[in-house]
């Protein structure tokens, strides 16, 4: 997370995210993947002057799959406060952080580290656990329908 | 509340207000039920000691040929009149000379929309034992179209009663949501010897059903539930059909709750994520002034 202001080669007075832009090959970093398997993987692009993480969340079934697509959309919704957050994931992933050396500069870095593993673990916990709510909300409720025949 | 009530809550509150007052009060109230039902609570003719209720079913048409207007006599009798313009059964109260007592009335009344339903289940309760003294069989359905799009076929054979639901999900992810519920609905049976048997299937109708007019699509859903003489008794007849007419509403009353408990966790993480990313930001460090406001500076 080594980010420095750096200016527009291309248009004068621009400063945007080169990773996103991707306007020159010198100022791209080559891209990481760590993957615990085919489906929970983190891919970490990085640049001059900005850096992309993004998240595949593990997604055994397709009531994972809704629960998990569900609240990165709830989440995306509200990028704004979210600041570092990128309001569309990337291609194949679930949720993309984009941090730019402004955020650096505004904020602890070793505390947006914190925040994005924090992210990651809490995340793979909390889609099992609403999965086991849905699960024992429906378990009750065919009991006591069942119940009173 | 886990369980629906089957009975029309503002009916009977209504009711009871204006049947239990000395001095009644004009009263004109439309009410909506479940399954698109309508009811409508009025004095005809502006004349207050008189109320009317009258209900509309969408597939009244398709009750009267299980005989609803028999089986709604029998337990209204007297109250039944003509019904009202754009409704399918009034029941009109005199309140000068109320008959038996008020409160069997006032129930009865607010349980119309359910009596309605009953008769298709009454009647097909009867041909299964009629069956099986018999022992022969007929293939027909009774088909009710209950809303629109969503349908309940009733099937009586020598042992048993299928009775099945149609129904449509109009969100993709209550597919996915109600499968789970129907997932448990199967197993629910495990260890309730008494409970009915509760078959699902997803996208094409059950066998019972092939042939037929049953929609197929990825949105539709078909639980069939199997009924044996211990459910279809005399005895137990009443219950069976409280709980069973009900049971399309419960099953998308039940998905919505989940989604909108769901939604709420959701909520809580997202605050608890927002909380952890603040942290994150330095505190500001504010000027310090001394009393007499000279700035404060800490060395």
């Amino acid at each position: 997370m080594c980010l420095q202001n750096f200016s527009s080669q291309v248009i004068e007075r621009h400063n945007k995210p080169e990773v996103e832009v991707g306007s020159s090959k010198e100022l791209l970093l080559t891209p990481i993947i760590i993957s615990r398997n085919e489906k929970e993987r983190v891919l970490i692009e990085s640049s001059i002057n900005s850096i992309r993480v993004s998240i595949a969340v593990k997604q055994a079934d397709e009531i994972e799959k809704i629960l998990c697509h569900k609240f990165m959309r709830f989440m995306m919704l509200r990028a704004e406060n979210f600041i570092i957050l990128r309001r569309t994931p990337m291609q194949d992933y679930d949720i993309s952080f984009l941090i730019t050396n402004f955020h650096t500069e505004m904020m602890l870095k070793h505390k947006l580290v914190d925040f994005v593993i924090h992210f990651m673990e809490d995340i793979d916990k909390e889609i099992s656990e609403m999965k086991l709510a849905v699960n024992a909300r429906a378990r009750i409720c065919a009991e006591e329908f069942l119940k009173t025949f | 509340m886990i369980l629906l009530e089957i009975e029309n809550k503002i009916v009977e509150t209504t009711l009871k207000s204006r049947l239990n007052s000395q001095k009644p009060d004009a009263v004109d109230q439309t009410v909506a039920d479940y399954d698109g039902v309508v009811f409508h609570i009025s004095n005809p003719g502006r004349d207050k000691s008189k109320i009317m209720v009258s209900i509309s079913i969408r597939s009244y048409a398709q009750l009267q040929q299980h005989g609803v207007d028999e089986h709604l006599a029998t337990i209204y009798g007297n109250y039944l009149t003509t019904p009202e313009e754009g409704y399918d059964v009034s029941l009109l109260f005199d309140l000068e000379n109320l008959s038996s007592d008020k409160d069997i009335l006032i129930r009865n009344a607010s349980l119309l929309k359910r009596n309605c339903v009953a008769c298709v289940f009454e009647k097909y309760f009867d041909l299964q034992k009629q069956y099986e003294d018999q022992g022969v069989q007929s293939k027909d359905f009774a088909i009710i179209n209950y809303r629109e799009d969503e349908t309940l076929y009733i099937q009586a054979q020598k042992d048993r009663v299928v009775v099945i639901f149609s129904t449509l999900f109009k969100d993709e992810n209550d597919i996915i949501i109600g499968k789970v519920f129907m997932q448990e609905f199967k197993e629910g049976r495990r260890g309730r010897q008494e409970a009915p048997q509760v078959l699902f299937s997803h996208r094409d109708p059950p066998l019972e059903l092939r042939g037929t007019s049953a929609r197929i699509g990825d949105n539709v859903a078909y639980i069939s539930f199997v009924l044996f003489p211990r459910h279809t008794n005399p005895k137990n007849r009443q219950n069976t059909i409280n709980v069973i007419h009900t049971f399309r509403n419960y099953l998308h009353y039940h998905i919505k709750c989940s989604k909108a408990y769901l939604h709420s966790r959701m909520r809580a993480r997202t605050e608890d994520f927002l909380k952890v990313l603040n942290r994150a930001k330095p505190e500001k460090v504010s000027e310090k002034k001394t009393i007499s406001g000279k700035t404060f500076v800490r060395r």
